[in-house]
This record gives C-alpha cells, structure tokens and sequence, in this order.
C-alpha cells in the first residue's frame, strides 16, 4: 500500500462567515466574484476504477464501471434501487470480500495500487478506507470506549485522551459529549451515534471515509448536520457516499455518479453506469436523458 | 425565523453555514455587480460632462466587465436552486436575484447607450444651463443606483419605498431637462437635441431599475412587494418601458 499523503491532524475547519452588512466600497472582483465552480481539474486521484465487474455468485451485479475518484472531494453515487451503487461502494474498501461467492473483475487502483492484488491485506485496506453504515451501529460500550477500541486493536501508541478527544470534536460531537465519555453510546440520539461512529471510522486515521446512506435513518435537521460535516470533513479526507436521497448527493457531493439497472441478455438485472459528472453539472444539464428523467423524479 | 444570514442574525447558523456562505456569495456578487454598475456610469458621466472621448472605449470594456459577472452570478444562482432545494426567505431571495441582476446588467447597458450619444456627437453642444442640468441628473443617477447596491447590502426593508421616492428627484430633473432641450431645438439642431434627449432618458431609466432592485429587496423580507398604489396618479407608466406588473 503506498503512503495515503499528508494527513493533518486536529485542524479546525471553521466555516467562514462573511460579517454583516456586506461592505459597499468596492473590493477585488477577483476576490468577490462568485466562488469558482468548477472542480480542480488537477486533484489528485484517489481511487482509479477500470471496467469493474461484480458477480454474486451467477449474478452480475454491476457491469463494466470506469471512473476516477479524486482526492478532498465527495463522490455521490445516486440511482434506484438494485443499480449497484452500494455494491460499487463496497469495492472500494473490499467489503464485498465478506459476502459468500461474491467476486471482483477489472481494476481497482487505490493510489495506483491495485486494492484486489494478492499481496494487499484487507484490513488495513479497511483501516485506511473506513466505512460509515445506514443505521448508526455503535459498539454496546461507552462513548470513549467506541472511539478508543480500533486504536488500542491496530496498537496506537500515543495519548488516547487526545485522540478520543481530536476524533469526536472533528465529527462535531466532542461539545455535546465531554461530561458524559463514560456512558454508553446507545444513551446518544440517533444523529449523536451516526457522528460516534464517523469519529469512530476516523480515530484510525484513514484517508477516505466511504458512507452508505448515513442519514437514511436520521431526522432531517440530524441530517443536515451530517451534511455540514461532511463538507468540513473533506478537507482531510476523500469521501464515497450512496444516497438514495438524491436531493442529498446535490447538496453534499461535488461529484455524482448516476447508476441504473439494465437488462442484460440473459434478462439479468445488471447495475451500470449511467453518468458521471461534477454534480453542479449533473444536476442542473445531464447528458443523459436516464438521468435526467431520475433526477426530475419521472422514474425510478 | 425570519431568514437567513444574508439580512439579519440566524439562530442555529452552524446547521446549513455552507449554504449561507453560498447564499452571501450571491448577495456580494450583487453588491459588487451593481458597484461596477455605479462606477462605470461614474466614468460615462466624466465622459459626457468634459467631452472625454478617450474614455469611451472604457465604458464598453467595464461594461463586459459587467456581462461577465451577470452570467456567472445568475448561473451560480440556478445551480444554487437546482442544488439546496431552498424555500421561504432563502428561495424568495434567490428568485429575486435572478430578477436583480437582470436589472443592475440592462443598467449597464443603458450606461454604453449614454456613451453611444457622445460618439455619435462627439462631443455634446455647449449649452450651459442643458449642461448643468445634465451633471445633476448623472449625479442623481448615480445617487440612486448608489442606494439600490445600499439595499442590497443592508437588506433593508425600506428599500423599495425609499428608492421609489428618490427616483421622484431624479424624473423631476429628467422633465427640466427635456424642457431646456426644447427651448434650444432650435439652436443646437434636431440630432443633438434628441441624442441629448435620449441620454435623458437612459439616466430616468437606471433610475428605474434602482428603483425595481429596492422593491425586490423588500419582497426578499417582507414576501411582498411594495404595495402598487405607492404610484401616485400623477406618475408617468410608459407601457413599453414600465417595470415588472405590480405584485402582492
């Protein structure tokens, strides 16, 4: 495995704000012209996806995929149900692995590292590539313990405080558990466990988070706050997310991978990819008529 | 909750800050948009008061300036609607600045239009009391589309009723200026008397869209905009160069 790049630890990504009012003198046009939208087109590239091919046994379930993840941005893989994209997401840190008859074909480059050589290992493919579930799924211990496990499993050798400490505040949890370390996680609301579990995925220092409907079985202000993480999040880490929710992939990602089902010739339901775009893009002129028609909610 | 960050304090900010910054890109964009405005019509008035031909091709390069911005803002704009689903104060605020940069980018225009007299002319005649009334009324002008980038910065309720009274000073001097062009038809010639007349009305015209871009600031606050019997009687509508029909 090639080193992940720089990783900084306990940045504090404050969101800026503009004061009020908004000053009349005039400033730089390059400054305050609108923000640049495009994406830059020299990020580095995370993953590196090549005619990717998953089978269940005698199921195809995702057909020829090619496509880039770059690196500090946040991928959304949107389209219905049983295209695949929760099956793509589980490439990527080799989940699929851990489903009997499930098998990989074509490439998958992890900073130009092929993720299914043999020599890789698994677990620390998932320690570098950590995953957050649909259903917040807390360890049963307490709330320090849940962010302290993984460390003292792969061997952390420094101040654990500090890293329990560093974790939950970078998953905006720290203020809201601080006096209470001690008790058990279930005692957190639902949106309280699903960022435990984000500061969890990432007390392990990994370098992209890979999120299956993580806001699926929250509240939608929990949501919300998920989303605003997620956008401070990306500064150090690369992020994969599948959303049903595909108003969520376009206020979240700055990528959108549309996925659809299609018949293959033996009348197989098959998962291909339909569209990938920067999601502003996407969502406001897509190339295909597929996904225009998904996203206008006309199928799907 | 009365909004948003972009007119007023926002309880519980942190929720969606990425959203608000979104949405303060778009109000300085217009503030500066209409800032641009300001000064090009600024540097088109030393054009016309002291026949500074030179400064002509200026004009029409800030002008593009001016073009540039209004794309991208009102691009930025549609994918901000297409991309965070917004509603109440957030979604009548961006409605709206689709309809502000409309006008603040047509006030460009009107700018070049002055400037397109001068050339024609090259040069206005010399008529001091015309004169006179001519640097007042570009001063007016400049005054109100001033206070309509005010508007937008302050996001002030007011504004569209306050904008709307200014503009009374500056169609008072647009009808002076018409009469003096009258009196001297006959001295200066017919094609500078309605290139002169022309220039008026351009000027009464950015008055006017000052006046549009306070009433949608006050629709951004109040959801409605300001009440159409605010026009007295007496006002002038030209059909064809009136504004947006009266809503609420």
């Amino acid at each position: 495995m090639n080193e992940s790049g720089d990783m900084t630890t306990g940045a504090d990504q404050g969101t800026q704000r503009v004061p009020e009012p908004v000053p009349t003198t005039r400033a730089p046009v390059v400054q305050t012209s609108p923000r640049e939208q495009h994406l830059d087109p020299n990020a580095a590239m995370m993953f590196d996806v090549d005619d990717l091919n998953v089978f269940y046994g005698d199921f195809h379930a995702v057909f020829d995929v090619s496509l880039d993840i770059r690196q500090h941005e946040i991928t959304a893989f949107i389209g219905p149900s049983g295209c695949g994209k929760s099956t793509m997401l589980r490439c990527f840190n080799r989940m699929n692995d851990l489903i009997e008859g499930a098998r990989v074909e074509g490439q998958l480059r992890y900073h130009g590292t092929d993720l299914y050589a043999p020599a890789v290992d698994p677990v620390e493919v998932r320690r570098r590539i950590g995953m957050v579930f649909q259903k917040p799924n807390p360890f049963p211990k307490s709330i320090y313990d849940n962010i302290a496990f993984g460390p003292k499993i792969v061997g952390f050798g420094g101040n654990l405080d500090d890293l329990v400490e560093e974790s939950l505040t970078r998953a905006a949890l720290w203020d809201e558990v601080r006096d209470k370390l001690g008790d058990s996680a279930f005692a957190l609301s639902g949106g309280q466990q699903q960022r435990l579990c984000i500061a969890r995925a990432i007390a392990t220092s990994p370098d992209v988070l890979l999120m299956d409907e993580p806001c699926s079985a929250l509240d939608p202000i929990a949501t919300l706050r998920i989303e605003e993480l997620m956008q401070e999040l990306k500064e150090d880490y690369t992020i994969i997310i599948v959303t049903h929710n595909m108003q969520q992939a376009a206020r979240v990602s700055d990528r959108t991978a549309f996925f659809n089902v299609r018949l293959n010739e033996e009348g197989q339901r098959t998962g291909r990819l339909v569209e990938y775009a920067e999601t502003g893009k996407l969502f406001t002129n897509p190339d295909q008529k597929a996904t225009e028609d998904y996203i206008t909610g006309r199928f799907g | 909750m009365t909004g948003s960050q972009y007119y007023g304090p926002l309880m519980g900010a942190e929720a969606r800050s990425h959203f608000d910054a979104q949405l303060n890109e778009i109000r300085e964009g217009l503030v500066n948009l209409g800032t641009l405005v300001v000064e090009n019509l600024n540097r088109a008035g030393e054009a016309m008061r002291e026949t500074r031909l030179d400064l002509i091709p200026q004009v029409r390069a800030a002008d593009l300036e001016i073009n540039d911005h209004y794309y991208e803002l009102e691009r930025h704009t549609f994918e901000i609607l297409a991309r965070q689903q917004p509603v109440a104060g957030d979604l009548r605020f961006l409605v709206a600045a689709t309809r502000i940069v409309y006008e603040q980018e047509r006030s460009g225009d009107l700018v070049v239009n002055c400037v397109n007299m001068l050339e024609r002319l090259s040069g206005f005649p010399d008529v001091p009391v015309i004169n006179a009334l001519l640097a007042q009324l570009i001063e007016a002008a400049a005054g109100i589309f001033t206070m309509s980038v005010e508007a937008l910065s302050t996001m002030d309720p007011e504004s569209g009723v306050r904008l709307d009274d200014a503009d009374d000073e500056v169609d008072d001097l647009v009808s002076r200026y018409y009469t003096e062009i009258g009196r001297a038809a006959d001295t200066i010639g017919l094609e500078p008397a309605i290139a002169l007349s022309r220039v008026g009305r351009f000027l009464e015209r950015i008055g006017d869209h000052a006046v549009n871009i306070g009433e949608n600031v006050t629709y951004v606050v109040t959801a409605e905009f300001p009440r159409a019997d605010h026009v007295t009687p007496s006002d002038e509508v030209d059909p064809e160069q009136a504004g947006p029909p009266p809503r609420g």
